[in-house]
């Protein structure tokens, strides 16, 4: 039987796919709906977050840092909270990483402020002696792309129907008239901040690319949720 | 057992040896099941590839090849119609007839839930832990308060807690410097939850204000300044505080590193984020405790 | 049919690809050498300004080996031995070349716009997966052009039944495709939002745990297909070629063919252990990848068997050294995984310098080490020269062995002791370790790591001289070796 496949290539081949499709659907299928769904109160990201959001993926970081913390105690007591399946509904991509060079970022919200990162991100031997993580000095004054992170926001909410207010809609005269939200809360993450440069940029109108990671990785955390009314 | 099997089998032996060597030297405990598994895990890595696949490479020296060939050939290449080699062929049924019974007897479906083991970890850990530590004494405090605040405090405050300089508070240099004291004169604070609840803005300003500073980054030593009274009035004579009505502002007690660390603190210096209750009452007090002997002289 | 008469085999696309295979694996060994440094010595991060951080180039380094040094790697052997095990030149046919040129030229493109926009840094930042859109589209585009090319020379065979190689390479470029489409859909932002921002951007059509899902059911079998399936593919023809000796037992390459192929698929959650993905697909990957060991080292086993008796053949040919070395490692990285992936041992291993570990056991034991020899064997048949030099080989040999187990060793004890270190308690039940603690400690071992790479890059710089001089001025050759390379 198996030598006479040998002989027909076509049936060879489809004998080789539908062995190794079957596996697929039964991994990927049976939960896809429930892991779609997102946890209560849990909010999208804000478009300077999901501008804070490219710059953690053009830079890399997933290269050091997982967003994901394990149900042990040795990470619960190091990160807090273990993670849920569906605090990341509004992760595209999910950014778990598969390699914790440096620590575990999910909840870093809650324990690292505006500040320090700005310290940190410039010159991270400063608050952390012995840190092998590469400074970032370039992120102080290149600047954020907003308007595709709001091109983004559009598109997951047309399309994945992830709830943004109106709002965020298509078109190049929505966005002009989105962007002051954005520059305003980009100027209130650089007021707790000290760097002459991003202060002056964020003043002419500008985001700074720390400014935006900073609003991100502020976000990790208990942020991501809708503030009790 | 020849000289290359030793040879393999003493490679084996050193990377395994190294191992639990460096290992130990972190003060690692290797009977914790999950350690010691791995370790399992890992002899059994090495010393299974080394062992089989010397095996057949010796059979290079000491057997021939033999066997009925097969009718076809490619470019030259034969194929013989030898049998599957035992040890394979029963490894492999062996490990698929444990994978279903795995699967459908051993652990069926949904048999094991991960969250709920975390619970379980959890729960005995507290449970062990507040019947160990329910009278903690000085030294244990000091102890305790150390390792916690070298992993959750130091990214921030530095190893010696002498804020980096000026990156985060300064635990070394005395209580509070001239800087934050003026800074809360000026702005007020209401942020700590303290039962009295706001400090108010601008009470004293110009010279008064200069004086209280220095005096209470001196340490509250020497002459107490006349405009202190201001103070007084909340945070006491001697600065202490009034048992928890407002921050103690002459050192640091366990009320006041509980209400910073459950709240967080935004001052002169930066931000400090708000642990709220991830720390238990024994373990907020070590960590005052520790926190008053890195006061320097 | 013409009985007889010996075929002019057509090694023109072949020759192209191990030129590539060449340059991308030196590119990608120099970034991973640098990035290698980079973890011991922070201040290697600023050669090259923004585009220098240990972050920009740990990507480049993994597609510049994956895509660029393995899979030139790949394309090269199988339009080398393509045409020899099913008896058809491909000179034979102006189509098959029109389509296999075409493919090499837009291989090139696709190359060259990966380096340079994951420089810029457009990503996706899925392992594996990084680029862009249309990079992505370009990708298939090739991908497409391979299969066509593959099943029109299988089409106008006249060897009847598929040699093993064979079967491994059309479940190569069948477990690819798949898994590389579904993993990559991605929906662009700038036509999806009316013509705002950058062209590049896209977002995943998956969200969270499902875009985990996809991810490493692509990223394990991305392993599968690109670092096991054609290196297997490879070493059954390389092997026996260069040893003249017949294949162990058919009935083992049957067995070990369907059965990878059957239970690869199933493991892929092995990466996603102790996550949010719901505790019995967790356990199913485990278990799949401990059954997994078996159709792995079946091939493995066959290999070693068919040397049987040929000890002085392993002593005295350095590419058999290589090979047998290759199947050693091969065994050594799918057992290793395995072990890696029982739930309690990953709760130790996974996120560590471990993994790496075991990563570079396979891609440079295993894959490497098979792509050189392959490319070894396949120069005096090409460019009818003997090899350059016998001597030059056995020194990269020793050099490059021991730089494997440098590396794995220092890894596999960076990454166990640092996984026991993030869970270490105190006798009060609180971390005992600072997380700077755990990266401080793994200094002399990254360095040690650094010292393998270099070690492993100068061999591999040997083995391109070698290959050079065996192009354009070692002796010539007046026929085809029949099996062992001829080598100075
Ligand atoms: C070469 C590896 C590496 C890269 C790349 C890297 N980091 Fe880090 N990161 C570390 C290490 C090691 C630490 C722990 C030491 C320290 O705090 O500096 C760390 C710590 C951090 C922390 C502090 C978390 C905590 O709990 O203390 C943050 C936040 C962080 N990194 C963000 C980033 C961001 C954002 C990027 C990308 C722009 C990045 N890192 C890139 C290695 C890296
Ligand atoms: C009306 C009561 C009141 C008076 C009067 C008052 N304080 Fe306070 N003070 C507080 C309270 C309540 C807090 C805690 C504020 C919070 O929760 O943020 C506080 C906080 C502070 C802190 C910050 C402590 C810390 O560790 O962050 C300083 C310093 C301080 N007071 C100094 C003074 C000085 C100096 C004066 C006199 C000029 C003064 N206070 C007068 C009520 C008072
Ligand atoms: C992300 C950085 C960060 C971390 C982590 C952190 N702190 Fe702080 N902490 C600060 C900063 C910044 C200040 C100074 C705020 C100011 O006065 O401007 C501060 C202030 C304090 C103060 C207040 C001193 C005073 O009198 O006002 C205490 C007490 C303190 N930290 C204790 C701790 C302890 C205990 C931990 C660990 C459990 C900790 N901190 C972790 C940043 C941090
Ligand atoms: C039986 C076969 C194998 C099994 C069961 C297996 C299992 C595993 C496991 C459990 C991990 C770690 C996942 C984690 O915790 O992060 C892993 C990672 C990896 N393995 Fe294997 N492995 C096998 C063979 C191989 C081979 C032969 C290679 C390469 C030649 C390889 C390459 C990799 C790579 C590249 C990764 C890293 C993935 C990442 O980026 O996280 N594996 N493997
Ligand atoms: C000179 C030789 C090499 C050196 C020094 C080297 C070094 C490195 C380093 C330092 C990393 C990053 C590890 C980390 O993040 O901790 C890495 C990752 C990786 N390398 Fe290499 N590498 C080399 C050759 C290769 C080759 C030849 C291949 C493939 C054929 C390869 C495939 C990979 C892969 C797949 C990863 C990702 C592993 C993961 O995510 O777990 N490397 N390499
Ligand atoms: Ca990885
Ligand atoms: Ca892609
Ligand atoms: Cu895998």
């Amino acid at each position: 039987m198996f030598h006479w496949l040998e002989k027909n290539p076509f049936f060879f081949a489809v004998g080789v796919f539908l062995v190794i499709a079957f596996a697929g659907l039964v991994e990927i299928l049976p939960n896809f709906a429930e892991a779609s769904r997102p946890v209560a109160g849990l909010r999208p990201y804000t478009v300077l977050e999901l501008a804070g959001k490219e710059v953690y993926k053009k830079d890399n970081c997933i290269a050091c840092h997982s967003q994901l913390i394990r149900p042990f105690k040795s990470e619960t007591d190091r990160y807090g909270q273990y993670s849920l399946s569906g605090e990341y509904a509004y992760d595209r991509p999910f950014l778990w990483g598969s390699k914790r060079t440096g620590p575990d970022l999910h909840r870093v919200g809650n324990y690292r402020t505006t500040d320090w990162h700005e310290n940190h991100m410039w010159e991270p031997t400063s608050v952390v002696p012995g840190s092998i993580m590469p400074a970032y000095k370039h992120q102080f004054t290149n600047v954020a792309d907003i308007e595709t992170a709001y091109a983004e926001a559009v598109t997951v909410k047309n399309i994945f129907k992830t709830p943004y207010g109106d709002d965020i809609k298509a078109g190049k005269e929505a966005w002009e008239a989105y962007k002051p939200k954005v520059l305003a809360e980009a100027k209130a993450v650089a007021a707790q901040m000290k760097n002459k440069d991003v202060k002056d940029m964020v003043a002419a109108g500008k985001v700074p690319e720390v400014v935006a990671l900073i609003a991100y990785l502020n976000s990790l955390g208990a942020k991501r949720y809708e503030a009790k009314k | 057992m020849n000289a290359l099997m030793a040879k393999g089998l003493l490679f084996a032996a050193i990377l395994i040896g190294a191992t639990v060597y460096v290992v130990n030297s972190m003060h690692i405990d290797l009977s914790d099941p999950i350690n010691l598994i791995t370790m399992i895990g890992a002899v059994a890595i090495a010393v299974l590839t080394v062992g089989v696949s010397i095996k057949y490479i010796n059979q290079m020296k000491t057997d021939t090849a033999s066997g009925e060939l097969a009718e076809e050939n490619w470019d030259g290449i034969g194929e013989y119609k030898n049998e599957l080699p035992g040890g394979w062929a029963y490894s492999f049924l062996g490990t698929l007839i444990w994978a279903m019974w795995y699967f459908t007897v051993g652990y069926p479906v949904n048999s094991f839930s991960q969250i709920g083991q975390w619970n379980e970890e959890v729960k005995a850990y507290n449970a062990k832990f507040e019947e160990k530590y329910k009278n903690p004494n000085q030294e244990t405090l000091e102890d305790m308060g150390r390792s916690m605040f070298l992993v959750q405090c130091a990214p921030c405050h530095g190893n010696t807690g002498d804020g980096l300089s000026g990156k985060a508070h300064d635990f070394v240099d005395g209580r509070i410097s001239k800087k934050q004291v003026l800074d809360v004169i000026k702005k007020g604070s209401n942020q700590l939850g303290y039962q009295m609840g706001a400090m108010p803005a601008n009470m004293v300003t110009g010279k008064d204000a200069e004086e209280i500073a220095a005096y209470v980054a001196g340490g509250m030593k020497g002459k107490q300044p006349a405009s202190f009274g201001v103070c007084a009035g909340c945070h006491g004579a001697d600065g202490k505080g009034m048992n928890g009505m407002a921050a103690n502002i002459a050192e640091y007690d366990e009320n006041l590193i509980t209400h910073v660390i459950k709240n967080g603190k935004h001052g002169a210096i930066g931000t400090m984020p708000a642990f709220h209750d991830r720390m238990t009452p024994v373990q907020l007090k070590a960590l005052a405790t520790y926190i008053q002997t890195l006061r320097g002289e | 049919m013409q009985s007889n008469a010996a075929l002019e085999y057509d090694y023109t696309i072949a020759k192209l690809y191990t030129y590539t295979a060449i340059l991308f694996g030196f590119v990608g060994m120099l970034i991973g050498t640098l990035i290698a440094a980079q973890l011991a010595f922070p201040d290697l991060n600023y050669l090259l300004g923004e585009y220098g951080t240990f972050s920009r180039l740990r990507p480049l380094h993994t597609n510049v080996v994956i895509y660029g040094f393995t899979v030139s790697g790949i394309f090269a052997t199988f339009y080398y031995l393509a045409q020899r095990v099913l008896k058809v030149s491909m000179a034979e046919s102006k189509f098959v070349m029109f389509i296999a040129k075409l493919q090499f030229f837009l291989y090139l493109v696709a190359a060259t716009a990966l380096v340079v926009t994951e420089l810029m840094g457009y990503t996706q930042s899925k392992e594996y997966a990084q680029m862009e859109w249309p990079l992505d589209l370009l990708i298939v585009v090739i991908w497409v052009l391979w299969g066509i090319a593959m099943f029109a020379l299988i089409g106008i065979r006249r060897e009847k039944a598929l040699y093993i190689s064979m079967w491994y390479f059309i479940a190569c470029f069948l477990g690819v495709a798949m898994l590389y489409l579904f993993n990559n859909m991605a929906v662009p932002t700038y036509f999806a939002s009316g013509g705002v921002g950058s062209i590049m951007h896209s977002v995943s059509m998956y969200s969270g745990t499902n875009d985990a899902l996809v991810q490493w059911w692509w990223g394990h079998n991305a392993v599968a297909f690109v670092f096991t399936v054609p290196i297997v593919g490879m070493i059954y023809y390389f092997l026996p070629k260069e040893s003249g000796q017949s294949v162990y037992s058919y009935k083992l390459s049957l067995l070990s063919f369907w059965g990878l192929m059957f239970v690869y698929l199933w493991a892929g959650s092995h990466h996603l252990l102790w996550s949010t993905v719901p505790d019995w697909m967790q356990t199913m990957g485990s278990i799949f990848s401990v059954v997994l060991i078996l159709p792995s080292w079946g091939s493995a086993i066959n290999m070693l068997l068919t040397m049987k008796g040929e000890w002085n053949q392993l002593t005295d040919n350095p590419l058999i050294k290589f090979m047998v070395l290759a199947s050693t490692f091969y065994m050594l990285s799918t057992l290793e995984g395995p072990i890696q992936a029982v739930k309690s041992v990953n709760a130790i291993a996974h996120f560590t310098d471990w993994i790496p570990g075991h990563v570079h056991d396979g891609v440079l034991g295993w894959v490497a080490f098979m792509i050189m020899a392959a490319l070894f064997h396949m120069a005096p048949r090409m460019f009818k020269r003997e090899i350059f030099s016998k001597n030059l080989i056995e020194a990269q040999f020793w050099i490059q062995t021991t730089a494997v187990v440098l590396y794995f060793t220092s890894m596999w004890i960076a990454g166990i002791t640092q996984g026991m270190m993030w869970r270490a308690v105190d006798e009060y039940g609180n971390l005992m370790y600072s997380f700077i603690d755990t990266v401080t400690v793994l200094h002399p071992y990254y360095a040690i790591r650094a010292l393998s790479g270099v070690l492993f890059l100068t061999g591999f710089v040997m083995f391109a001289y070698n290959m050079i001089k065996t192009m354009t001025s070692a002796k010539e050759l007046t026929e085809e070796p029949q099996f062992r390379s001829p080598m100075a």
